[in-house]
């Protein structure tokens, strides 16, 4: 066969996923699924192989790679019809990465023949459960977390089962935008299932089952050589998760990676059991951050299909925190993931540093309730908020980004204000809060915020509030952010980090929600001068740091060289003995 | 006699054309860019083009141009020092942006550097509410503490940005007035003149763009009209903009950050008059340069209009034509990926080593080189035989970097090559055309740029586009594309509203007010206000979504009117819609535009009138459809015979491109010299 028409078809493929996520955000109503992109749409091979994926974040990576199975599991192969979809969320069937996160399935025939399936995923707003929002992270069970769809036949035959459909509308506190998601993402289906059967049609059935052989094969051949030209050994790597979701202890997360040849294996033994809280790792979850990792480390330009999966493995022992067993809850597993994300890099920092960065904030979300007084009724307002993320061998990290596994855009303070009653007082970056190093760790944000009118409910977690991002190299560490509730009087009333249960924000009242900053990669003291007096300007650094952290002396604004190159001497000398391993 | 001009600023080449408007003649002229002042070309390539064709200055009375300073100067960073006032609160945003990074993998990439840098961006005390009302009065003691700042700081632009200004832009104004009476050569953007809409980060980088570019633009305007004095021609320039349309010098000072795809919406307006004037509405652009390549999708003669684009990492929202660029073209490098597999792009030799083939000291073997090899382009008259191009270094870079697959031939190499370049190329039309609800089978693909006509019919048989149409020459096709836009500007206001609460009335005051803006803007350029023509849309979506559509209305504003094509724009751009769910009206708008009076267009060309006259040679070309080299026809574009059918397989070759008609294929020339290919099956295809 010709390879060139294997790269055609390569792309054809991977342009049907596209437009399937494309069509997917666009007609999708909620802004979680608009804004913040929270979907991933692919093509998959007749045997249920992944061939093409449009990931748009990487928390969705292999989100779907089990579907096929998890159908023929419960539906015999003989029972499927063109026009079928099937609806599934079950982390524990491993149907979804949590419940919020809803698949269709479609199988694709022409002329009566199996040609492949197509799918996609998207996080809704609402499924039900203890709390508005489905993602508390002190549940404790997976049945406080909402409703739970194992994989069932949603539309037969072009028709939908509309008692199903209601099933889950009423099992939403948001069933309006629930059915407008749901129609999105029937109809991304549906665009996919003609892509392929038009791909199918033109080159043929046997043309195309061959070349999607081929694909994998050659995504596999990439992988692996990516593999080969990194160091063998055995790296180790651990961090801690602020909190296990019902109390302040924090989570050991722990990973040893394998490399030997063109293969890896990441194994998380040593890693805490399964926490009571909600922030156990289902393994779609693990997968999907592994996968994250090691497409950015190994080559980002590698295309997420079922043959990049080959040369990798994953182990972590059954009922830890990475591979839990039924109920626990894992609403709130995004935040570990996040942290498992870091632990592999700082592992993978011992063996190419030049291609890793120094913790990142996990991300901080905020979910805002009440009434609205313009209309009466009632809100849910979800934001996101990004911090640093970790700096890196050769440069500082970004500030205020989004990071890892996710990469969730902010809601426009203008169109906020015009839906809801809250008023943004600030939005700013924060000065100081990148972890030192020779390359400075990204800055935090913090967002100051009023309700208007009445009294509102806010909720929410922070990644990286009681545990720093951590540095690397001898980087220092990120602040660490949190939730502060202020006063009219600008008192602050109360402190919440890391998991926040409903507080009430009081009219009138403020808060003020500081995200964390990114770690820092190598001594301070090795910092260019030059870029402490280009942050100093910036007002990213302040004066006095600019001389206790990066032993930078300044004589009326300028950098006096002598004076540093001496004042950095002697600190030195001073902590030569505590100089720290990443 | 009177004569229009039109002048294309491109990378390499000044175009101009004279446009004898009562015969509708068309004369070209070419110069060498000059890239630090491409107002010194446009002057030398006017007063040639005046002398060589014997046309007084009093008989030029229109001069069009499409120029590059706006894109370049963001592209070298070489914009104005400017300057931030902004929102207590809201210093950051600017850096902020979406928070979102641009490449999800790539651990080492960086936002693009903001271009106003932090210590140069002020907070002042002020707030205005989502509804208009002032929560806090602006602090004009501290804004003019702030501005004096900047200003000893050496600003030479100052943006101002507050929140929620399109709804009340009276602190914005009040900065406005505090600028003219102290500081009236700071040149000054103002978000709620510039773009006055929601969502804070685009209108603020919009802002900031047409800030940064302001100072350049104006200086380079104002060198632009002495030089065109200085030559006695007693016009004024017009300037052509991203929407497709031209403004007066006075208004592209104004927003010139509206100009900044100035050069790529030449050669789609062109590419629309001379479709039409072939008698075709419904085209695919193709503009295949050397590291890119630019594709519109244009409906009954109108181009397809994007709300916001990105340029160089930074944002601009306004309407603009919805060209789509992608990165491959004639100097796309190929190469083998790890995985075995041929990859084309997204590096470009550029011109400098060039494609291998240039015998530069480029190696590595580009989509150029594999037309070489296949005997596509005619090595002895590249660029007319500028470029001697040498097909033994384009068969040693394709063997060495391509031919690594056992029993892979030369041949098999170089088009698996241009396979590769084609399936990007199709998939970009595939995006701007099926994805978005138009059926490529029923528009005609028009192909131009210095590798388009190469690779037209080869993309539109992939996408089972009936026909391709080549237009004269490149350079007359974007010259000419400033010379019949008509005169364009937009003005929009946000105004979120129940569509269902609406009134007939209640819209009308909003619209009243765009249209004395748009009169008052008309006016201000020296333009004949009676002649405005003026349209209004409105962006609308269901309520709860955060995505809007452009529906376009008439005279009044009636709700069931609004809703019934809003569900049917819905339904037809994505497929559903919901006919039982409250929308609601988000920017109204009204586009102001005075037509240009379409002239007639001649290119003279020497025709012969036999195909045998235009035989230049016969030689060895390669088909895919026919597995081997054979015996090609090579004729010689400018003189081929109106109407007379070209059997395929053909090249055709001119001075600035050469076109590929592949076996079973038609091709015709036409009156004004276009070639028409029709697309038949490819002989010997199962």
């Amino acid at each position: 066969m010709d390879l060139f028409t294997v790269e055609v078809l390569q792309k054809l493929l991977l342009g049907a996923a596209e437009e399937m996520g494309i069509t997917l955000i666009r007609t999708a109503y909620s802004p979680n699924i608009k804004e913040r992109r929270d979907a991933s749409a692919a093509v998959f091979d007749p045997d249920g192989q992944v061939i093409a994926q449009a990931a748009h974040i990487p928390m969705h990576l292999s989100s779907m790679m089990e579907l096929p199975r998890v159908l023929l599991d419960a539906y015999p192969r003989a029972s499927w019809r063109p026009g079928d979809m099937f609806i599934a969320n079950d982390p524990y069937v491993g149907a979804g990465s949590h419940l919020n996160d809803i698949a269709i399935l479609a199988p694709v025939f022409v002329d009566g023949r199996l040609i492949g399936f197509v799918a996609n995923t998207a996080h809704h707003a609402d499924v039900g459960g203890r709390v508005p929002g489905s993602e508390s992270g002190d549940s404790t069970s997976i049945f406080q977390d909402g409703v739970r769809l194992p994989v069932a036949r949603i539309v037969s035959r072009g028709h939908v089962d509309d008692g199903l459909l209601r099933t889950i509308l009423l099992n939403s506190r948001t069933p309006e935008e629930r059915i407008g998601d749901l129609n999105a993402q029937l109809a991304a289906n549906r665009a996919g299932a003609q892509r392929l059967q038009a791909i199918c049609r033109q080159y043929g059935p046997d043309l195309l089952r061959q070349s999607m052989r081929e694909i994998l094969d050659y995504t596999e051949r990439r992988t692996r050589q990516g593999i080969g030209k990194m160091p063998d050994g055995i790296f180790e790597g651990e961090g801690f998760c602020d909190d296990d979701g019902l109390s302040a202890r924090p989570v050991r997360l722990r990973v040893a990676v394998h490399v030997r040849g063109d293969e890896i294996v990441l194994d998380f033994s040593g890693s805490d059991p399964q926490v009571p809280g909600a922030k156990n790792v289902p393994t779609v979850s693990l997968l999907a951050t592994v996968y994250y990792v090691l497409k950015a480390v190994i080559d980002p330009d590698i295309p997420p299909n079922a043959g990049y999966y080959r040369a990798i493995t994953v182990r972590a022992p059954s009922g830890s925190v990475l591979n839990p067993v039924p109920p626990a809850a894992v609403a709130a597993r995004f935040t570990t993931c996040q942290k498992v994300a870091d632990v592999i890099l700082s592992a993978f920092a011992r063996s190419v540093p030049e291609r890793v960065v120094a913790h990142c904030h996990g991300g901080t979300l905020a979910i805002y309730s009440g009434v609205n007084p313009r209309n009466g009724e009632f809100f849910v307002d979800y934001e996101v908020y990004a911090g640093g993320s970790g700096a890196r061998a050769t440069k500082d990290g970004m500030d205020g980004i989004a990071n890892h596994t996710t990469n969730t855009s902010n809601l426009p303070i203008e169109a906020l204000e015009s839906e809801f009653p809250l008023l943004v007082d600030r939005y700013e970056l924060v000065p100081d809060s990148g972890g030192p190093g020779k390359f400075r760790g990204g800055l935090s944000i913090v967002r100051e915020v009023r309700g208007l009118g009445r009294d509102l409910t806010v909720g929410g977690w922070g990644c990286d509030h009681r545990i720093p991002a951590r540095g690397l190299f001898g980087g220092g560490e990120g602040v660490p952010g949190g939730f502060h509730l202020v006063g009219a009087d600008g008192e602050v009333r109360q402190t919440v980090r890391s998991t926040v249960p409903a507080v009430s924000l009081r009219a009138g009242d403020w808060l003020r929600i500081c995200t964390s900053g990114g770690g820092g990669f190598g001594d301070p003291l090795e910092r260019d001068p030059a870029l402490v007096s280009r942050d100093l300007l910036a007002g990213k650094i302040s004066p006095p740091a600019a001389e206790s952290i990066y032993g930078v002396v300044l004589r009326a604004g300028e950098i006096d060289i002598d004076a540093t190159e001496r004042l950095r001497a002697r600190r030195r000398e001073l902590c030569s003995a505590s100089k720290r391993e990443p | 006699m009177t004569y229009r001009i039109g002048v294309d600023v491109g990378g390499t080449f000044t175009d101009l054309v004279a446009l004898e408007e009562k015969s509708g003649r068309v004369h070209l002229v070419k110069r060498p860019t000059t890239p630090h002042d491409q107002s010194e070309g446009v002057a030398e390539g006017l007063a040639s083009l005046l002398a060589l064709q014997g046309i007084p200055e009093t008989a030029v009375v229109y001069l069009g141009h499409g120029t590059t300073v706006c894109i370049n100067s963001v592209l070298e960073r070489k914009g104005a020092r400017t300057g931030l006032i902004t929102t207590w609160g809201m210093r950051d945003l600017l850096e902020l942006r979406r928070q979102i990074r641009q490449d999800l993998y790539d651990l080492q990439a960086d936002k693009p550097e903001p271009l106003v840098p932090r210590h140069l961006r002020f907070e002042v005390p002020e707030r205005t509410l989502f509804d208009g009302t002032v929560l806090q009065p602006l602090s004009l003691e501290d804004t003019r503490d702030a501005v004096e700042r900047l200003v000893r700081d050496g600003i030479s632009a100052l943006a101002v940005f507050f929140l929620h200004s399109y709804v009340n832009p009276s602190h914005e104004r009040a900065v406005r007035d505090l600028m003219a009476r102290h500081y009236p050569n700071v040149y000054l953007s103002i978000s709620s003149e510039v773009l006055p809409e929601f969502r804070e980060f685009e209108r603020l980088s919009t802002t900031v763009l047409n800030a940064y570019v302001g100072p350049v633009m104006e200086r380079y305007l104002t060198r632009l009209e002495e030089r065109v004095q200085g030559l006695n021609l007693h016009v004024r320039p017009y300037i052509l903009q991203s929407n497709g349309g031209v403004a007066t010098v006075s208004q592209a000072k104004e927003r010139p950050v509206f100009t900044m795809a100035s050069g790529p919406t030449a050669g789609v307006a062109g590419a629309v008059f001379v479709a039409q004037e072939a008698g075709y509405d419904r085209i695919i652009t193709f503009d295949m340069g050397g590291t890119s390549t630019d594709v519109c999708l244009v409906e009954k003669g109108t181009p397809m209009v994007a709300a916001q684009k990105e340029y160089h990492g930074y944002p601009v929202k306004g309407a603009m034509l919805d060209v789509h660029s992608v990165g491959a073209g004639g100097g796309s490098r190929a190469w083998v990926d790890t995985g075995g597999f041929l990859r084309v792009g997204p590096e470009s030799a550029g011109a400098v080593p060039g494609p291998a083939c240039y015998g530069r000291g480029g190696s590595a073997p580009t989509v150029t080189d594999a037309n070489v090899i296949l005997g596509r382009l005619n090595p002895a008259y590249f660029l007319g035989g500028a470029i001697r191009l040498d097909p033994a270094l384009a068969r040693e870079a394709v063997e060495k970097a391509l031919c690594r697959r056992p029993g892979l031939s030369l041949a098999d190499a170089a088009v698996g090559v241009l396979t590769v370049v084609n399936a990007h190329m199709a998939s970009a039309i595939r995006l701007i055309s099926v994805e978005r609800g138009h059926d490529p089978r029923q528009f005609t693909l028009v192909a131009y740029g210095g590798a388009g006509p190469m690779h037209a019919v080869a993309v539109a048989r992939q996408l089972q586009i009936p026909r391709v149409l080549v237009p004269p020459s490149p350079g007359v096709l974007c010259a000419l594309g400033v010379v019949v836009a008509d005169v364009k500007a937009e003005f929009s206001r946000t105004w979120i509203r129940k569509t269902d609460s609406v009134g007939p009335m209640d819209a009308a005051e909003i619209f009243e007010d765009l249209e004395t803006q748009a009169k008052e803007w008309a006016a201000r350029g020296g333009l004949p206000v009676d002649e405005l023509r003026l349209s209004r849309s409105a962006d609308m979506r269901y309520v709860r979504q955060n995505h809007e559509l452009t529906v376009s209305l008439g005279s009044r504003v009636a709700p069931g009117d609004l809703n019934r094509k809003f569900h049917r724009l819905h339904q037809r751009v994505f497929g559903h819609s919901s006919p039982a769910e409250a929308t609601e009206l988000v920017t109204l708008r009204l586009a102001a535009r005075i037509p240009i009076p379409r002239p007639k267009l001649e290119i003279p060309r020497e025709a012969t009138a036999r195909l045998a006259d235009a035989l230049k040679a016969t030689r060895q070309v390669y088909f895919q459809e026919t597995g081997d080299f054979v015996d090609c026809p090579v004729y010689d574009r400018s003189k081929l015979p109106t109407d007379m059918p070209i059997g395929g397989p053909a090249i055709v070759e001119q001075l600035d491109c050469t076109t590929v008609i592949e076996p079973g294929q038609r091709a015709m020339a036409d009156r004004l010299g276009n070639l028409v290919i029709t697309l038949g099956e490819p002989a010997g295809a199962t």
